[in-house]
């Protein structure tokens, strides 16, 4: 198939054109979490000819993500794909032409460097500020622009951060706000129109971005109320931010956790402690005579006392069925061991 | 002067659902305590303990930074919009 046929649309509109278009081919993005905002965006990026996306999340798939998460099915969730590996598949079948690398990984300080090498630009599509500082860090540390996006209830806000030329999200938000304050999308529930909204925003950013196009500053929408901002930030980066000044206080894990309770869940993820590989043909003949055991290539599920642990090939884990960081803790630590 | 503040959804909760008010002051600062008397409590999210604004808020009259103005100082006239915008997650904070 032409390209330039597949992206003819796009090509005529002069913003973009046929040397744009031939940018995007050569560019890479990397996005970071694919739920509501990452489905979205990916898929916008997909279809405009990005030439290589990189699709990061630590999740699997289920039924309440149907309603927002567009890239996915009933089938994913019914054979329990986690959602990178969806998302792959999907990417690739509505556009061969690109290179489309889905990663089951949990973003951390210890891997998120070597996940967003070679990157262009980051997409942000992720459920939590802390990682969502950890890529600011890293952005700034290694000069990649990175796309700030986020949706809650009926209200979304996204924003580029070009290292350098904008200012970072730690110069808008300085700190973290307190737990519970901000509303989750478990406490205030989420209309799908108002991530589909911010998620179209970051894919068309992270387009422009690539194509060295000013970008629009912070946007904040609503779409129950209809309203719609874009709003005017400082253009430099302010004199007083940590990471603006070399200091990556969430890079260098000064506020890491270990366990982190999922957005809307009822689940805790356990990270395991370096990089492990595990081998679930041992991992299940382990647990087969202690609870009810079941895997593929992707992820073994484990059911005991009523509880069920869903234990990923790096070691890593989600408890489900609890919210309590420290019972998951040591749920994990009597069966998979820390 | 009255002015019109925009209300972000978790602070919706504190003004009975809706997510437009009028306001009085002739600064940001009038304006948030005019805010706090007609709807208790919504001070205390926008500023911290003992002094200064919250540093997960950001307040814009008329789409500008009040950072790039004179803070909770920036004066306001009739009409004038103020956003009020807390970081957002969309995820477990």
């Amino acid at each position: 198939m032409d390209s330039l046929d597949r992206y003819s649309r796009q090509v005529i509109f002069p913003g973009i054109g046929k040397e744009g278009q031939e940018k995007l081919a050569r560019s890479t993005v990397v996005v970071i979490g694919c739920g509501a905002l990452g489905t979205v965006a990916a898929t916008a990026l997909a279809r405009a000819g990005v030439g290589t996306l990189r699709i990061i999340d630590r999740d699997f798939i289920e039924y309440h993500n149907l309603q927002r998460q567009i890239l996915f099915d009933e089938e994913d969730v019914r054979l329990q794909i986690p959602k990178a590996i969806a998302a792959e598949r999907h990417l690739k079948a509505a556009n061969s032409a690109i290179e489309v690398e889905g990663i089951v990984a949990d973003v951390n300080y210890r891997n998120v460097e070597r996940l967003v090498e070679g990157a262009d630009v980051i997409v942000d599509g992720l459920d939590n500020l802390e990682t969502r500082y950890l890529i600011n860090d890293v952005s700034l540390k290694h000069g990649l622009p990175w796309i700030y996006g986020a949706a809650v209830s009926s209200s979304g806000m996204m924003m580029a951060v070009i290292p350098g030329r904008t200012p970072c999200i730690r110069c808008l938000f300085p700190s973290l706000p307190p737990v519970g304050q901000n509303g989750t999308c478990d406490t205030a529930g989420v209309v799908n129109a108002a991530p589909m909204a911010i998620g179209a925003l970051q894919g068309a950013e992270a387009i422009k971005v690539l194509l060295g196009i000013e970008t629009a500053g912070l946007i904040s929408i609503d779409v129950w109320s209809g309203q719609f901002s874009r709003l005017n930030v400082d253009l430099q980066p302010s004199l007083d931010c940590p990471a603006c000044h070399g200091r990556y206080e969430f890079l260098d894990a000064r506020f890491g956790v270990r366990t982190t309770s999922l957005c809307g869940q009822n689940a805790v993820q356990v990270l395991g402690s370096g990089d492990a590989t595990l081998s679930f043909d041992e991992v299940a003949r382990s647990l087969r005579s202690i609870g009810q055991v079941d895997y593929n290539e992707f992820m073994l599920r484990f059911v005991v006392d009523g509880r069920e642990m869903i234990i990923f090939p790096d070691g890593r884990a989600i408890v489900k069925g609890t919210a309590d960081e420290s019972a998951a803790r040591s749920l994990y630590a009597k069966y998979v061991g820390m | 002067m009255s002015v019109t503040v925009q209300i972000p959804p978790p602070l919706r909760t504190l003004t009975g659902g809706l997510d437009k008010v009028q306001a009085a002051g002739r600064t940001v600062s009038e304006v948030i305590n005019n805010l706090n008397s007609v709807y208790p409590g919504i001070a205390d999210r926008i500023y911290q303990e003992g002094n200064g604004l919250n540093r997960f808020v950001s307040i814009f009259v008329n789409n500008e930074d009040i950072r790039l103005l004179a803070g909770d100082q920036t004066t306001v006239e009739d009409g004038d919009v103020v956003v009020i915008l807390p970081l957002i997650a969309g995820g477990r904070r």
